[in-house]
Parts: structure tokens; sequence; C-alpha cells
């Protein structure tokens, strides 16, 4: 990110230099603004799903879950158990679609992992995981498109669970394939 | 039905609880605490990333990079229309979700181009979102090759979807 950012930063600035100088500020402000909002709307948002993690993590269903989701993750991930219950959880979240309750347990699983032995490859796999979408139901797509009018609004559903299985497994298998020399890193 | 699912979760977990003797009260106070001390930890990466997302939009490199990519997207058979969708998505969920009611209403719900862009979009993710937001507690990020895997899946699965939409 350290050279993402600063390069995007500046193409972007220098074509804004020349075509738009007084937009530079206020789309900064913009930006900025609109993490402002949302952060305010996640207090609300992440207060509801730590509270029910929290109840899942002291009632013992967390450890039920993954003891059902453990065969397939102990393969992925290289750690404890710890760490493994909340990459469970934050799988499961993802699963079910709801992405905002998969937000608080993939950090804390994201910073377990990073305290570990194979942090690298640990994190990577977490990473790419949560980046290529493991959604069964995409419930957004869905309601968005019945409130478009649409006469078979489930007809995308195949496809879209084909597709994204498709670059699930295409993720896991490039970070296999891409630690497999270091298995040590 | 899906409507159901949520509040029956919630249930199914509260009397679960009940059950187990937790007192759920305090168990969800304990957990709902740690909500601020989070959001404070994310912002200042959602900050950067929301700041970077505004600036690519409005300088206009956002016209120029897909004016260059549609005719490679074009040979690759995903339709030129929601090019600009799968340039966004990575950055901005909500940004998306709005290139994809427009979408709906210029080409029509049921079209061709619409379905493309309901597959391109059910199975891609925010992608800087998450690497902002999900490592905002990690010391040591280093996640090039974790965003170079995921965009070029996503990517791939892209193809694979418009591909599947011509033929389902």
């Amino acid at each position: 990110m350290n050279f993402v950012f600063p390069a995007f930063f500046l193409i972007c600035s220098a074509f804004l230099l020349f075509c738009d100088p007084q937009g530079f500020l206020p789309a900064l402000m913009g930006g900025a603004q609109r993490a402002a909002s949302l952060s305010l709307s996640l207090v609300a948002v992440y207060a509801v799903w730590l509270g029910f993690l929290q109840l899942l993590a002291d009632s013992g269903l967390s450890r039920l879950l993954s003891r059902v989701l453990s065969p397939v993750t102990g393969k992925l991930f290289l750690s404890d158990e710890e760490s493994l219950t909340a990459v469970n959880a934050n799988l499961a979240a993802n699963l079910l679609g709801l992405g905002n309750a998969a937000t608080p347990s993939g950090i804390r699983a994201a910073k377990l992992l990073s305290e570990q032995p194979n942090a690298k490859r640990n994190l990577t796999m977490l990473f790419v995981l949560n980046a290529t979408s493991l959604q069964l139901l995409p419930g957004t797509v869905l309601s968005l498109r019945s409130l478009a009018g649409s006469a078979s609004p489930y007809d995308i559903l195949l496809p879209t669970l084909l597709s994204t299985l498709f670059s699930t497994l295409v993720g896991v298998g490039a970070v296999l394939l891409f630690f497999k020399k270091d298995s040590r890193c | 039905m899906l409507a159901a699912f949520l509040p029956l979760l919630f249930m199914a977990v509260f009397v679960f609880a009940l059950i187990r003797k937790v007192k759920v009260y305090d168990s969800f106070v304990a957990g709902a605490k740690g909500a601020v001390r989070l959001v404070v930890s994310v912002f200042p990466y959602m900050a950067a990333m929301f700041l970077l997302s505004e600036l690519l939009e409005k300088s206009g490199l956002e016209e120029v990079l897909l004016r260059f990519l549609s005719p490679v997207l074009s040979a690759l058979g995903i339709p030129s229309e929601i090019g600009k969708l799968l340039l966004v998505k990575p950055f901005s969920g909500s940004g998306a979700t709005a290139l994809l009611s427009e979408i709906f209403a210029r080409y029509g719900a049921d079209s061709y181009i619409a379905r493309c862009a309901c597959v391109c979009y059910g199975s891609s993710e925010t992608v800087f979102y998450v690497a902002a937001v999900y490592f905002a507690e990690v010391k040591n990020k280093n996640l090039a090759a974790g965003i170079v895997i995921s965009l070029a899946a996503t990517f791939l699965a892209a193809i694979f979807g418009c591909l599947l939409c011509r033929i389902l």
C-alpha cells in the first residue's frame, strides 16, 4: 500500500491539476467525509455484531461451529485453535452473506494470525478468502433486481454461485502455490 | 423466507445461551464495548482509501482507464457497459451498488448486460476495502501478493461469469 497509495494519489492529482484544480480539496474532503459518516454507522453495526459474536463465544456455539468448519480451514491455515475459531466465525458470516458480521471476526482473526508463525501465509490466505467473496446468497443483488422489476430475479443465482466459487478456488489455489516453496515464512 | 432468517438466528442463539446459563446481557454488552475501539482503529485506513477512490473518480482517471480497458473487456466477452462496475467494486461497495441500480434502470433488469453485471457484482468483493479494514490491527502488513491474487481471481471470475450468462 505504501507504493499503491502515493502512485495513484500523484497520478490523480496531476490529472486534476490540469483539468480541475478547484476540485482537488473537495475531493479529498469528500473521501474523508465518506469515511467519517460510514464510521458512525459502523459503530452501530459493530456494536450489534460484536455483542452477538461474544454471545456465540460465551455460549460455546463458536466452538461448535469450529468443529464443523475446521476440517476444511485446518488444511488451509497453519495455526492454533484459537485463531482458527476466529477464522471459522469469519468464514461462516461470509458464507451467510453477513458482511458486517464478518468484519469484526475477520479483524480478530487477522490479529491473532499475525502473532503466530506462518503469519504471512495465513494472512494472505485469510485475505484472499475474504476478498474473493464466498457468499452463498447474493442478497443485495436479489433485492435490487426484484425492485427493478425483474421477471425472474433468481436466474442469476446459479451463474453467480459458480463464478464466486471459481474465484475462490483460483485464489486459494494461487496462495497454496505461491507459498509452496517456502512453507515456513 | 429470507427475511425470517436473521430474527430466527438471533433468537436461536439467545435461547441456546440461556440454556447454557450464560449471563446474556453481560456477555452482549462486553462484546458491544469493543465497537468504538474497533472503528477508531479502522477509521484512518478507511479515510485514506475513500480519499483515493474519490480522487480516482473526480480526476477523470477512471474514464481514461475505462477507455483503454473496454476493447480488452469486449475481446474477453465482458460487455464494456459493466467495465465501470468492475473498476469501482474493488474500492467501494456502495459505489458499485449505485452503478448496479443504474445499469438496471438503463438496460432493464432482465437484459443480458444486467445479468452479467449481477454476476460480476455478486462474485466480487471490495478488495481494497478489505485490505484496509481487516488488517488495521496487524503491524506487519504485507498484502501485495494477496491483493494481486484476489484481483486476478476476481477478473477471471468476471470472464467466466459472463460466459455462463451467455450459455445458461
